[in-house]
């Protein structure tokens, strides 16, 4: 029986969905609310405030791709669904970023990762940044509410062998780990959730707020990437996008949206580029300012047992051992967890060519790979990246420090602890210099050694926060707890960019909890209004 | 608008083909003259030196393997966003010209003329070169040619790697 595509069916039964690459002319809409960009904040937030009777139109820049275009291969997937095709880099290029660009956002394609946000973070956020109302014991309820949404659960399936040679790591040294809650659905256990769910058993944006949405009425707009928002004294009264063509590139159609309330959920690159595009007041230089990665680390290791990264939950296994060891502000603290090993992502996120390139490809299926995750925006030589405009859109400038390098040099200690305990024959640091190493005392030695520079390092990202912080002070941050602007009554933001470091744990939940709360507040708002 | 430009603009006028075409036979990597501008030729030299060990050792099916690779850097380097294309266009440009050869590599013999170890000299150079630009050029175009040629299900074979086939079976 042939997989059914829901959102096949959706459009087939008279959803409204406009593809912006399709418009001839130019083209203006109006709702109560307009929502741009259609991941974890946007697609909760669309749900929540249709269900309350208002109309809303969601902008995506992306095409919208369903099941049916999930064909289980890299080189559909980047180009289909992620930002620049998977080889968005920071400024200087030391960092590969990974993130969504498609309806349902990062959701379509992230790794199905689910944590409620740490509470040592939200801690943080309440006595240093002016944040009320987000302790753990308030959020509770929104993260309750959206993990029955959207099914979140604690995988009950074994571990792939990638996974659980970091459980059995962990269970050899003593350290915490914990298995990990996915939202899914009737998961078949293939691997490919970074591709776009096959089977629709990943519970995105894509094949539950979002239709949820559009059975209530709303509009979904794609292929319109949103350029600016019209504004004057304390209102946004239009907001400009521009068509896409299916390569991405811009169309000569331009399409207004106007609404009671605007809502940017552009995700933490996107929603200050296009604050910056409008020049929104910035009486304190903010936006753009603070953005975090969780700037990654990999290590390589050799087992002699197939371990066959591919196949299987892509991360059912993490460990918070080194997170906040040093308190939340002391040195860089990283969360160690694995990823799926796929043909382009470890050929291109490995070192070398040639015959040594070829070696460890050919050793693929025993190859396993730890990364660590560095929570980056706490100690004070972490101050994050800045997005800053170009001619053609936006960059992401984010200097290494030596902070993060400190804590690099830990990490790749750690793995290769890890991965050794594990029963690894060889580790591999991925960072040039770096040969096969034989035994945890040779990798200690090694990598207390090791040269660690930008581009010599292979650093990567799949989570971009901040750049548009939250907060009730105005001198840091740009939006109140709720996600209100502070200089627009019409204007919210709920994504990833509200954080205002970021989170030391994956952060769709976070988005999906403060989302719930926020949109839910706004929704009571607008319908009282 | 602060821009990185790969090198100074003045440099990047002044490509002449310097990759020996007249002297290279055509027949072995299927390179259409009209597409000179797509750089295929300059893959072809780059291609054996970063897959080396990678390719098929079958003559015939390195060859292919190779066509297959050239025609996916061509779709890659369209699928990158404007910035990113011109900053990869002016150092292809620059790889294609006796002066930016000069200035990248310190020689003026174009690449299709060097042998395989002069190659892989010129790329270690780049790799472990104290100037960033250097290092730029050897990432990006190992990433370019690794993520198309491993994006290829033919190339899979050495991986023992295959994309699960449940959904044929069930469509």
């Amino acid at each position: 029986m042939a997989i059914e595509d829901p959102i096949v069916t959706g459009l087939n039964s008279g959803w409204a969905h406009i593809n912006a690459g399709q418009l001839t002319s130019n083209q203006t809409f109006e709702a109560d609310v307009v929502i741009v960009g259609s991941g974890a904040g946007g697609g909760t937030a669309a749900e929540i405030l249709t269900n309350a009777g208002l109309s809303v139109i969601i902008v995506e820049g992306g095409p919208l791709k369903s099941s049916k275009d999930f064909v289980m291969e890299e080189r559909t997937a980047y180009p289909d669904l992620y930002q620049q095709a998977a080889g968005m880099k920071t400024t200087d290029k030391a960092i590969g970023i990974f993130q969504g660009r498609a309806v349902g956002g990062s959701t379509t394609i992230n790794w199905t990762t689910s944590i409620r946000t740490p509470d040592p973070a939200l801690a943080y956020w309440a006595s240093k940044k002016s944040v009320v109302g987000l302790s753990t014991d308030e959020l509770t309820p929104w993260f309750k509410k959206m993990e029955q949404r959207l099914n979140i659960s604690e995988w009950t399936f074994d571990p792939n062998r990638n996974n659980a040679a970091l459980k059995e790591g962990c269970e050899q040294l003593g350290w915490d780990y914990t298995v990990i809650k996915r939202n899914v659905k009737g998961c078949w256990n293939t691997g490919y959730c970074g591709m776009g769910c096959p089977v629709n058993a990943k519970q995105s944006m894509l094949v539950t707020t979002i239709p949820a949405a559009l059975e209530l009425g709303a509009t979904l707009v794609s292929q319109a990437k949103v350029m600016k928002l019209e504004h004057h004294n304390d209102k946004i009264y239009a907001l400009k996008a521009q068509a896409l063509d299916s390569n991405m590139k811009p169309l000569p159609v331009e399409i207004v949206f106007k609404a009671k309330h605007y809502i940017l959920a552009a995700g933490a690159i996107h929603t200050p580029t296009i604050m910056l595009r409008s020049k929104l007041p910035d009486p304190y230089e903010i936006i753009g300012k603070r953005t975090f990665l969780h700037p990654s680390l990999l290590s390589g290791a050799i087992f002699s047992d197939p371990i066959n990264g591919h196949s299987g939950a892509p991360q059912s296994i993490y460990s918070d051992e080194f997170v906040w060891k040093n308190g939340a502000d002391g040195e860089l603290g990283y969360k160690l967890e694995v990823p799926p090993i796929h043909p382009i992502l470890i050929a291109s996120k490995t070192i070398g060519y040639g015959q040594s390139h070829a070696e460890l490809m050919a050793n693929f299926n025993q190859l396993q790979v730890t990364i660590a995750l560095v929570r980056d925006g706490y100690h004070e030589n972490s101050p994050g990246g800045e997005v800053k405009l170009t001619d053609h859109g936006s960059t992401l400038d984010y200097p290494l420090t030596d902070a993060f390098w400190r804590a690099a040099r830990r990490a790749y200690a750690s793995m290769a602890e890890l991965q050794f305990a594990a029963g690894a024959n060889k580790v591999l640091p991925i960072s040039e210099g770096m040969p096969y190493l034989n035994s945890w005392s040779e990798a200690k030695k090694a990598i207390a050694e090791m040269d660690l520079a930008p581009l010599k390092t292979v650093v990567a990202s799949a989570h971009v926060m901040g750049g548009c912080p939250l907060g009730e002070d105005p001198k840091m941050s740009m939006v109140n707890s709720y996600g209100e602007s502070h200089y627009f009554d019409n204007l919210s933001v709920m994504d990833g960019s509200i954080f205002p470091t970021s989170l030391g744990a994956n952060p769709q939940l976070s988005i999906y909890g403060i989302t719930a709360r926020n949109a839910t507040r706004l929704a009571e708002k607008l319908t009282a209004s | 608008m602060e821009r990185r430009t790969f090198i100074t603009t003045a440099l990047a006028g002044t490509a002449c083909l310097a990759l020996g075409v007249n002297y290279c036979s055509t027949d072995y990597i299927s390179v259409n003259p009209k597409l000179d501008g797509k750089h295929r030729l300059l893959f072809s030299v780059l291609l054996p030196v970063f897959l080396d060990g990678a390719l098929p050792d079958v003559p015939g099916l390195k060859r292919d393997a190779e066509n297959r690779t050239l025609d996916a850097i061509e779709q890659t380097i369209l699928l990158l966003p404007e910035d990113s294309q011109a900053e990869l266009e002016q150092l292809l440009d620059l790889l294609e010209g006796r002066l930016g050869l000069l200035i990248l590599t310190g020689s003026m013999t174009p690449l299709m003329m060097r042998n395989s170890v002069e190659l892989i000299e010129m790329l270690q150079g780049w790799r472990t070169s104290y100037i960033e630009m250097m290092v730029t050029a050897y990432q990006g175009l190992r990433e370019l040619v690794m993520a198309s040629y491993y994006s290829d299900p033919d190339h899979w074979s050495r991986l023992h790697y295959a994309k699960p086939d449940f959904l044929e079976e069930i469509n």
